[in-house]
């Protein structure tokens, strides 16, 4: 199993990667930074973007929208839910 | 400036071949709706849609005895639907091939309709398929010029879903700059594997039949369909029979986001109000509205404060999209053939599937065939990128 | 009467920031492939979504923008949008068999995206259209400019135009038989006539008022057709220039699209024999390279020769005796039967 510290820089790396954040590093992103409106300023593309990137490389399906953003709320509460939920 | 007038107008939608068979079903509600039978996706037997009730072969059968395989379903639709328009104006031939008349089409799919043959032409190195020029936009107001020979100023117009709303707005104009003597205005969509796609990857498909306005709505449904009006100024009709005047019309940005509506619907504002003020016409003044009302969360709400800020009393509205799907680049010309038979008939439409009204706007859509006093009715439509447009037509 | 004033060209060539047409670069594998600068003014945040096309016309516009009052409209044409955005969405429907697929490529496929992102980053609510007619859609959206400009003779409006070269578009126009089999080079276009032609892209985007003042040129008039005649382009061309230049009087350049391909020749032939001798006949497509909104380009051109007086040698088909160059007709021609002509002048200083 991964650590978590690991597994958050791996999902760090992949939502800038998914979302074609180029001025944007993975140290850039801290763990507790809203990621959308203010923080990262991700928008309601970018969430549905982001819910895609967890069923490809998590095996996470999420069905509600509404529960998705408070998945995405940060760094930490995604990842809390990927370690927890995740199948591959 | 000249006054425009409406001379000819054709559709073909889910719910008919015809502007009188969509009038019988949108009076006896009869839904266009349903399973998906006609085109090739994963989501058929899922998601509902709403189908022009003909293969594609049958179309091409009916429009050119040999079927022409170059012709894609969008633009037979287009041809079908222009058909109609063109006979009904009862303008001679040779006026309509002639360079007085302009032809203006909108389509937001065009020739994508066939999303698989796309593909595979995309990765040919040799061969292809007999597509390979019809997969723009301008391929469906081009099969209908190269049909009838039309010698005009042509244009297509793509602002997604108002597309057809502005196709009939340019026509007009070009009539009254004097670059056209009359204007063959309309627009073309048809359902395809990419649209599907692409709306469902936005999550505003909804997996029921769609409710605009309606408090629990969960999204929208495709359609296909074409519908194409004839244009002509007051000097040139000659007596000649009229359904209605083109008195105002607005093109206006949300400028807020690429997808959605900003929250108070300031685009849908800005182009009702636009198109008041162009026909010289108070809000007290439209007895109806054939809504944009997609069944989205986001559009209906938007477009209800939108109305709820601009009209005292809000007008008795209803949306057509509950029975014949949402057809993008096709919808505001189909709305505007609606708008015009409910002005000519002192009728107003059904918007289906409506339970509950929204809690923050309150809204209640005409539910059932109504007989209605109407001088001037409006249509809304609204597009991805902002894109609004407003027509007004009143009773000529 | 409508003048265009600033402009940006993104292009092949070396139109922005700095112009420079007395060098041309050379195209590869038969693609004339735009240079884009770095685009200091587009947010990194919406930057990021964007295709080659928006990307150009978004980047094109912001100087002018910021020079400019908010625009009462924009206009723009584009034929196909964002190409290689479609294709992209196409592929994800394919390789994940339609199931959960990312939107972001088909919101920005969508042709009226450049014209949207315009309006969201400058907040801008006015007239917002997009013209997609194929071959003809920069003269649409030209018309359309000229009739706003009559509706509100006080406005200002920005015209634009942008097209992008993908490899999936370039392969349906190669198959169906547009671009060159054997490698060609621009700079060799002319040399042997044959079936096809080269593929390019750019963006174009101009200030357009009725105000003359620090106006860099007129715009006099636009004209197109449908047709497979050649005759009737050279109708339909005599009555243009009747109409729109005084009796007898003829352009100080005749600008055409040639394009390399011999079906579009006899269309050519007809235009440029039309004028006698002392009227030069000069040619853009060997610099932009063939693509739907490519009169864009000459449109660009024509403001930069009448500012100068001076044609590029480059662009120079057949010199002829005039000596000044004030009245410009481009004619160009998109695969046979899309004919377009545009009358472009010198600002008369008073």
């Amino acid at each position: 199993m991964m650590e978590t510290a690991e597994l958050k820089q791996q999902v760090k790396e992949q939502i800038i990667h998914f979302l074609n954040l180029t001025t944007v590093k993975p140290e850039d992103i801290t763990d507790d930074e809203p990621l959308f409106g203010e923080g990262l300023g991700l928008d309601s593309i970018d969430s549905i973007e982001l819910i895609v990137l967890l069923s490809r490389e998590y095996g996470i399906t999420i069905q509600d929208p509404k529960e998705g953003r408070k998945i995405l709320t940060d760094i930490n509460t995604m990842v809390d839910y990927i370690e927890k939920n995740r199948t591959k | 400036m000249s006054r425009i007038f409406i001379t000819g107008m054709g559709l073909i939608s889910a719910i008919g071949d015809s502007v009188e068979e969509n009038r019988d079903s949108l009076i006896n509600e009869h839904c266009g709706i349903g399973h998906i039978r006609f085109y090739k996706t994963a989501y058929a037997g899922k998601l509902p849609t709403a189908e022009v009730k003909h293969t594609t072969d049958e179309l091409n059968k009916k429009l050119f005895g040999t079927p022409d395989p170059s012709v894609t379903r969008t633009s037979l639709l287009a041809l079908h639907a222009a058909g109609e328009a063109i006979r009904d104006s009862q303008l001679p031939s040779k006026e309509i091939s002639s360079a007085e008349t302009a032809l203006v089409g909108a389509s937001t799919v065009g020739g994508m309709c066939l999303t698989d043959e796309l593909y595979h032409d995309a990765r040919a190195r040799d061969g292809g398929t007999p597509y390979l020029s019809s997969y723009d936009y301008a391929s469906v107001t081009l099969a209908i010029r190269e049909r009838y020979g039309i010698l005009g100023e042509t244009a297509t117009i793509n602002t997604a879903c108002s597309s057809s709303a502005n196709a009939i707005i340019y026509g007009a104009r070009l009539i009254r700059h004097g670059f056209a003597k009359r204007a063959i205005v309309g627009g073309a969509d048809s359902l395809a594997k990419f649209t599907i796609n692409g709306f469902n990857a936005l999550n505003i498909l909804s997996s029921k039949i769609c409710a605009p306005f309606d408090r629990d709505r969960s999204g929208l449904n495709l359609g296909e369909g074409a519908a194409f009006l004839v244009l002509e100024k007051e000097e040139d009709l000659n007596g000649k029979k009229t359904y209605a005047e083109l008195t105002g019309f607005g093109n206006k940005n949300d400028a807020y986001h690429a997808s959605s509506n900003s929250p108070e619907g300031q685009g849908p504002y800005l182009s009702m109000m636009e198109a008041l003020e162009r026909s010289g016409l108070g809000p007290q003044d439209i007895s109806y509205i054939n809504a944009h009302g997609t069944g989205t969360e986001n559009n209906d709400e938007t477009e209800s404060r939108a109305m709820l800020r601009l009209f005292d009393q809000v007008p008795p509205f209803s949306s057509t999209k509950s029975l014949t799907g949402h057809t993008l680049g096709a919808a505001g010309a189909m709305e505007a053939v609606f708008a015009i038979q409910s002005l000519v008939y002192q009728e107003m439409y059904p918007s289906l599937s409506f339970q509950h009204p929204i809690p923050e706007t309150g809204l209640v859509p005409v539910l059932h065939y109504t007989r209605h006093f109407i001088r001037h009715v409006m249509s809304n439509s609204f597009g991805f990128g902002g894109n609004c447009s407003t027509l007004i037509f009143s009773k000529s | 009467m409508p003048y265009f004033h600033q402009s940006v060209c993104i292009s092949p060539q070396n139109s922005f920031p700095e112009t420079d047409l007395s060098r041309i670069r050379e195209s590869k594998n038969n693609w004339l492939e735009a240079t884009e600068p770095d685009y200091p003014g587009i947010p990194a945040a919406v930057k990021r979504r964007m295709g080659k096309s928006v990307r150009m016309a978004v980047g094109a516009s912001i100087p002018l923008l910021k020079k400019f009052p908010p625009p009462d409209g924009m206009v723009i044409a584009t034929a196909n949008g964002g190409m290689e955005d479609c294709i992209r969405f196409l592929n994800q429907i394919h390789e994940y068999k339609e199931g959960l697929l990312t939107p972001g490529s088909f919101v920005q496929s969508t042709s009226n995206a450049a014209a949207a992102q315009i309006a969201i980053l400058t907040k801008n609510h006015n007239y917002n259209i997009t013209h997609v007619h194929r071959g003809l859609a920069f003269e649409n959206a030209l018309l359309d400019v000229v009739m706003l400009l009559k509706e509100n003779p006080q406005a200002g409006y920005l015209l634009g135009s942008t097209d992008e070269i993908s490899a999936y578009n370039y392969n349906i126009d190669r198959i169906a038989g547009w671009f060159r089999d054997e490698p060609v080079l621009n700079t060799g276009l002319f040399e042997k006539p044959a079936k096809g032609t080269i593929a390019g892209e750019g963006a174009f985007m101009v200030w357009m008022n009725n105000e003359r003042t620090a106006a860099q040129a007129e715009m006099m008039a636009v004209k197109t057709i449908h047709t497979v005649d050649p005759g009737l382009v050279l109708k339909t061309m005599e009555k243009f220039l009747s109409e729109n230049l005084p009796s007898g009087e003829t352009p100080d350049l005749v600008l055409t699209g040639e394009n390399g391909d011999i079906r579009m020749a006899p269309y050519i032939d007809i235009v440029e024999s039309y004028f006698n001798e002392s009227v030069p006949v000069a040619r853009f497509k060997h610099f932009c390279g063939e693509y739907c909104t490519a009169s864009s380009f000459a449109c660009w051109l024509a403001i930069q020769i009448v500012q100068c007086g001076f044609v590029p040698p480059l662009l120079i088909k057949k010199k002829g005796s005039r000596s000044s160059c004030k009245r410009i007709l481009i004619y160009n021609n998109y695969r046979d039967i899309q004919h377009a002509f545009i009358l472009i002048s010198a600002v008369e200083r008073v």
